[in-house]
């Protein structure tokens, strides 16, 4: 129990005092502090690992502290420390740590190291806090905290308009996504008179019992309320068609997009809904819908990543496509696959956006892969990293990626529910999408004739830089082998009880990679890798060829469905039509001239009048207190 | 006792009376002085009923202690500021005007409390002297159950004292007196010192005049 | 008295015993050691808080023919009178500095004040109850007049002839209320009022009414607040820090006792009374506020607002409602205590400040205090997360549960209005253009003391809970 409290409090005060005090701290050991608090926290999190994964360690669903209490509504603080928390924790703490150590060399040359540093070590503790969360307050502090956080970090070079808007961007669609979360929330309370989890799963049979009526249709509660908390999950973990503000964010400095927009933060939407799979499993209409969007998500981002030409826009639709996969495999009731695909991403996805950094440093924040090409000798490390989270992510037998992905295409294709084949068959064709603009990205990057403009002058970047990379390359290949038994096909697995158990294959990991030759994902992932190499690297005149054969898909992929088009036209336009209808009918006639001002003036004049009776002389104080009392007396006798 | 003349009821009556009638002197007298004895008058009519009431030691302690000293004391700080009459003016006719007011709303509400007790009020033969006298009484009370608010009454009176010293104090005046202890121990050195400098010539280059005594 | 008695009333002992002592030795003190008083009281209000502090956790005794009481609730606002009071006699360290010749009286004065507090939560009888609101109130009359200037004496001669007016009729209700039932021990009143004749009643009520007439003065609320806004503009500031803080907890306390103990009988009609001067302190606070230009009068308008709101707590007569008070007192007196101590520590030497005009871009001359008086404003204005807050959800639950759902939305409205006011003075503080941009200086002592004032009540508005769970201790037993 402490050690959950400090493996979230080093990290919070770390970060304070590198935030308040920074400037007389200087910088270098404004960063050493962060990274030691995010190192501590670290090695208490696999502390923590140890003791529940192989001591047995019962969970702990404690309350540590209670806020406010009013009437039935319990503000607590509360940790529920069991097996899918501590794991996470223990990916959260590592992936950050990394991160941490990365941005030493990454954050070298920027002026305001400190307040980065500030940053992302109080975004550790905002995320470990929903990590750790009992009920759905604290979750939704931690949930509002990454957010603000990932808001801040978008927009850390705040002298650039498009990071500005970026993070403007991020920060409404998460609030759209957020107000529907809040919503779902206080249906929770309202339905449980409890804002624990352990409640809402008490409640959850008998709430999916209970139907109501909205819009004319009897629903059931529950689903109502699984939908508006995905809602949240779905902006959070930017699922179609909240997605928008994801590849925004990667104006953002790179260590942020592989911490905040790949490893972790992105991921809490799969995270809350496999802590909340005790209420999801019981709506199944919920799980559909999770399930589609989760699919549509993997399938058609991934798409968009075939026409981008900014290196760090790939990794993120790859991230948008992973999420997806993740997602539906939620919706799928293979929470365990999921969540092991969560893991195995945050390793390898971390490590490709890294490795991006790496490639970005080298070239002077150039990221524009046209402008790129032939760097695999002159970024040696670099080269041979990305290449493995490259594996990893077309989940190429038996690289981590393989293991969980196929885990849960698995899954999707033994399910028999609403969806389901369609969910299969976007997987299934997201693979090849997966390993085809993948190895664009690499092949564009690292083998092409080089397009540098100044190739004599590269080289490679400093080792705090490659030591992550390496350090994440090793479980990017090795944890899906590792994990695949504990986590996937023992019964109980390494999750216990803290998340719905549903096992789909029980194969041992050897089998299953000799097995997956005869499935149809591997070939069509090397059908997709050997496309790339046809595309970029045989016959470099292909793409344009194709570009302008297929223009109209060309211009719709590169407009990105023409999802940005749409809010700027619906949203953006409409809303401001409609401000400036209530500006000016509404604000400056009703509010402005009657409540307001109105208002104002009455209570001016009311202040005046308050004013005259205070005269100042005594007499007629006197005067005011004996009347004040005498109409006390005739009132009460 | 029949037919007796009622000679308590009267006295009270008298006694109380006066109370109120110089009570009400004390307020509308328009010089200080005079407002003061009314009070004295006031002070000498209380004790009387409370005499009558039998608590003879209370009475008199009254009369010791305001009329003889409080009272006093009073008139003599009255009288060495310069007092005059206060005109009567138009707020002051506006104030009595509200006053009159209110004392009537007050006697409405003393009416409101007497008015279900009249008979009460006439049973003041009925009061049983105690065994011992008053003063025993109220010290062996005082000392005893009421220790407490007589302490804190003690502290109140320190903390008067300790006000009204503190508020008149003026720290310029402190030092009329002489400091004999400075006087003794003062040395010659103290009073007198002895500068060594070397004779310098008056300058000839000043613009002021060498000033000679 | 035995030793278990004398255990009792240790603390009131203890400060009175000092009290003397600091008399004493400020006789034989020359000027320039005036510091010496300033810290032995600082010593004294420091050991008695030890003394209280082990008092915690005692089952309530008597001492003293039951005329002293030792409860849970006299333990714990104790407690916060000596931590007002430690803190606004620290605000007045630069007073000192500047009056060396004062501060024996100062000093003095101050311990016999906090000592009538103390003994007025712990007084279970009318009599010391009245004494002790006298020695209470008495040393504070000469504590506003302690300078002898113009503003000062005239705040203090309408302080102390408005004082002695609302104890005289304090003292004529509890005469009143003797006469009715011929009794002035709390607890006995209680029996004596259920078994009254009727025609005894009457006056008993009426007594009633005089009493709250008397105990609203001291708080200073509504109509009986016309003290406050010259009192508060024309005393030193360090003894506004006192005088707005502490008493209002000793009243308050005071009040819940005698009110719900003693004459539970008349609960419909006090409850009704307190009612009507809650509103209207709440609306006359919050309204007159808002034209103030002079920071203490607006500070003094905000505290009679405030005190409105924490009557609300009082009048719902549930266990709740009189934790949710006693919760908004302490958070109160904490604030006014830092509103007010900003207002030392802003002062530079030779300029006062006094007017809302004088804090214009405090932030670009000093940030710290400007921060802090922003955290103190905010939570007068009960905005989150501060503690001012979490009083007012907390008086506003209170009325929601006994189902005054009409005073609560009342309240709430008023609330809003008194956003304005402080929000202005932050408005000045960071959006206003400077005119003289010099940074501010002022001595590290009074910047310490304002930042842990001021971070109490962020910290408490973080963490409220500890000390509702105190409060809420005290009336649920």
């Amino acid at each position: 129990m402490t050690y959950a409290l400090y493996i979230l409090l080093f990290p919070l005060f770390a970060g304070s005092l590198v935030g308040i005090f920074g400037k007389p701290l200087r910088a270098l050991p404004s960063q050493l502090l962060t990274t030691l608090g995010v190192a501590i926290s670290f090695i208490l999190s696999a502390i923590l690992f140890y003791q529940f994964i192989f001591l047995n360690h019962a969970p702990i669903n404690q309350v540590l502290y209670s806020w406010a209490v009013a009437d039935q509504l319990h503000l607590n603080i509360g940790f529920m420390i069991d097996r899918l928390s501590v794991m996470m924790a223990l990916v959260v703490t590592f992936v950050s740590l990394l991160v941490h150590i990365y941005s030493f060399g990454y954050m070298y040359d920027d002026p305001s190291k400190q307040r980065f540093f500030s940053y992302i070590s109080l975004f550790t503790f905002m995320m470990l806090a929903l990590i750790f969360a009992n009920n759905f307050l604290l979750l939704f502090f931690g949930w509002e905290g990454v957010g603000l956080m990932s808001y801040l970090l978008i927009g850390f070079w705040f002298q650039k308009d498009s990071a500005n808007a970026a993070s403007m961007k991020a920060f409404l669609v998460n609030r759209i996504a957020d107000f529907l979360f809040l919503v779902g929330i206080a249906g929770v309370f309202a339905y449980t008179h409890s804002l624990e989890f352990s409640q809402a799963f008490i409640a959850a049979p008998s709430l999916a019992q209970t139907s109501i009526t909205l819009f004319g249709h009897p629903a059931s509660v529950l689903t109502v309320l699984c939908l508006l908390i995905f809602c949240g999950a779905m902006g959070k973990s930017a699922q179609m068609p909240l997605h928008v503000w994801l590849p925004e964010s990667m104006e953002g400095p790179t260590p942020i997009s592989a911490l905040i927009h790949a490893a972790t933060m992105v991921t809490a939407g799969i995270y809350l809904v496999a802590r909340l799979s005790p209420m999801y499993q019981l709506s199944p209409t919920a799980l559909s819908v999770v399930m589609i969007i989760g699919a549509t998500s993997a399938l058609f981002m991934g798409i968009l990543g075939l026409v981008q030409t900014d290196i760090k826009r790939v990794v993120a639709y790859s991230t948008l496509s992973q999420l997806g996969y993740m997602m539906a495999g939620a919706g799928a009731s293979a929470y365990a696959a999921s969540i092991f695909h969560l893991f195995t991403h945050a390793c390898f996805k971390a490590l490709l956006f890294l490795a991006a950094g790496s490639v970005i440093i080298a070239l002077h924040h150039e990221q524009d892969m046209r402008k790129m090409g032939g760097l695999a000798r002159k970024l040696p490390i670099t080269y041979i990293t990305f290449l493995c989270g490259a594996l990893a992510l077309i989940a190429l037998p038996p690289t981590s990626g393989f293991y969980s992905k196929d885990s849960i295409i698995d899954a999707v294709q033994q399910l028999n529910a609403v969806g389901s084949s369609y969910t299969y068959w976007c997987l299934t064709l997201g693979v090849f999408i997966t390993a085809l603009y993948t190895f664009r990205c690499f092949f564009l990057v690292f083998h092409t004739p080089t397009r540098v403009d100044d190739p004599a002058h590269v080289h490679e970047t400093s080792s705090t830089m490659w030591i992550p990379l390496i350090i994440l390359a090793i479980p990017s290949l090795a944890l899906g082998y590792l994990l695949f038994k504990p986590l996937i096909i023992d019964s109980p697995s390494w999750f216990g009880n803290s998340i719905v158990a549903n096992h789909a294959a029980l194969q041992t990991a050897a089998a299953m990679a000799l097995d997956s030759l005869s499935h149809l994902p591997f070939w069509l992932m090397l059908a997709g890798v050997f496309t790339a190499w046809l595309c970029y690297v045989r016959f470099p005149k292909l793409p344009t060829w194709f570009a302008t054969r297929l223009s109209l898909i060309y211009i719709v992929l590169v407009d990105k469905y023409g999802f940005d088009r749409l809010n700027d036209f619906v949203f953006v336009k409409g809303t401001r039509k409609l401000s400036q209808f209530f500006f000016a009918i509404v604000d400056v006639k009703v509010i402005d001239e009657g409540a307001v001002h109105g208002s104002g003036k009455l209570i001016a004049y009311l202040s005046q009048w308050a004013r005259k009776l205070q005269s100042g002389y005594l007499y007629q104080y006197v005067l005011v207190m004996i009347l004040g009392l005498l109409v006390l007396l005739f009132w009460q006798i | 006792m029949l037919n007796a003349f009622p000679t308590t009821l009267v006295v009270f009556y008298a006694f109380a009376a006066l109370l109120i009638a110089s009570a009400f002197m004390v307020i509308l007298s328009r010089h200080p002085v005079q407002s003061a004895l009314y009070l004295v008058l006031a002070f000498f009519a209380s004790a009387a009923l409370w005499i009558m009431m039998q608590a003879e030691f209370l009475g008199l302690i009254l009369i010791l202690v305001y009329v003889g000293a409080v009272m006093t004391l009073f008139l003599f700080v009255v009288m060495t500021i310069p007092m005059h009459t206060i005109p009567i003016d138009k707020t002051r006719l506006l104030y009595i005007g509200y006053g009159s007011l209110v004392l009537v709303l007050f006697l409405g509400v003393m009416a409101k409390i007497i008015h279900p007790l009249n008979h009460i009020v006439f049973q003041l033969n009925n009061f049983q002297a105690p065994g011992i006298s008053g003063a025993t009484a109220i010290g062996e009370s005082l000392y005893t159950t009421y220790v407490f608010p007589f302490e804190i009454a003690g502290f109140l009176l320190l903390v008067a004292i300790i006000a009204a010293i503190s508020l008149s104090w003026k720290t310029d005046r402190r030092k009329i007196i002489n400091d004999v202890s400075a006087q003794v121990n003062v040395k010659a050195k103290d009073r007198l010192k002895i500068v060594k400098m070397k004779a310098e010539k008056p300058q000839q280059d000043s613009t002021e005049p060498v000033q000679h005594d | 008295m035995n030793i278990v008695d004398f255990h009792i009333l240790l603390p009131e002992i203890l400060v009175l015993a000092m009290a003397a002592l600091v008399l004493v030795i400020g006789l034989f003190s020359g000027r320039k050691q005036s510091s010496i008083s300033y810290t032995l009281s600082q010593i004294s209000l420091l050991i008695s808080v030890v003394f209280v502090w082990n008092q915690i956790g005692m089952p309530t005794l008597y001492a003293l023919h039951n005329m002293f009481i030792l409860d849970a609730a006299t333990t714990l606002s104790k407690l916060m009178i000596l931590i007002c009071a430690i803190f606004s006699l620290a605000y007045a360290k630069p007073f000192f500095n500047e009056n060396p010749e004062k501060t024996h009286d100062y000093c003095l004065l101050f311990l016999f004040s906090v000592s009538g507090m103390m003994m007025l939560v712990s007084s279970n009888h009318l009599i010391p109850m009245y004494l002790s609101l006298e020695l209470l109130s008495l040393p504070l009359y000469a504590l506003v007049t302690i300078q002898r200037t113009g503003m000062n004496a005239e705040a203090g001669m309408k302080y102390f002839a408005m004082g002695a007016f609302a104890s005289a009729l304090l003292l004529y209700g509890i005469s009143l209320v003797y006469g009715a039932t011929a009794s002035l021990s709390l607890s006995t009143i209680a029996n004596s009022l259920q078994l009254l004749q009727t025609q005894y009643s009457t006056m008993a009520l009426i007594g009633l009414v005089f009493i709250v007439a008397g105990l609203a003065f001291k708080f200073g609320a509504a109509p009986f607040h016309q003290w406050s806004p010259d009192i508060y503009q024309g005393a030193p500031t360090p003894v506004i820090t006192l005088l707005g803080s502490a008493p209002k907890i000793a009243v308050l306390i005071m009040a819940i006792r005698l009110f719900s103990q003693s004459f539970v009988t008349f609960a419909a009609h006090w409850q009704m009374i307190w009612i009507a001067v809650a509103i209207a302190s709440m609306a006359l606070g919050n309204i007159a506020a808002i034209i103030q230009n002079n920071l203490r009068r607006m500070l003094a308008y905000s505290s009679i607002a405030h005190m409105g709101y924490m009557l609300l707590g009082f009048v719902t007569q549930t266990p709740g409602g009189n934790a949710a008070a006693l919760f908004y007192v302490f958070a109160y007196a904490l604030m006014t205590l830092a509103g007010f101590g900003a207002l030392i520590v802003a002062s530079n030497q030779g300029f006062e400040v006094e007017n809302i005009e004088d804090l214009r871009g405090l932030n670009s001359r000093s940030p710290w205090i400007a921060f802090m008086i922003l955290i103190v404003m905010f939570s007068l204005a009960g905005i989150p997360p501060s503690v001012g807050f979490f009083a007012k959800v907390g008086v506003l639950e209170a009325v929601m549960s006994v189902h005054m759902t009409w005073l609560a939305v009342l309240a709430l409205i008023f609330a809003i209005i008194g956003c304005y006011y402080y929000i202005r003075v932050v408005k000045a503080m960071y959006f206003e253009p400077v005119e003289d941009a010099s940074p501010l200086y002022s001595s590290w002592g009074g910047k310490v003391i304002l930042s842990l004032n001021s971070l109490i009540i962020l910290l408490l508005g973080i963490f409220p809970s500890s000390l509702i769970d105190l409060c809420r201790a005290v009336y649920f037993s």
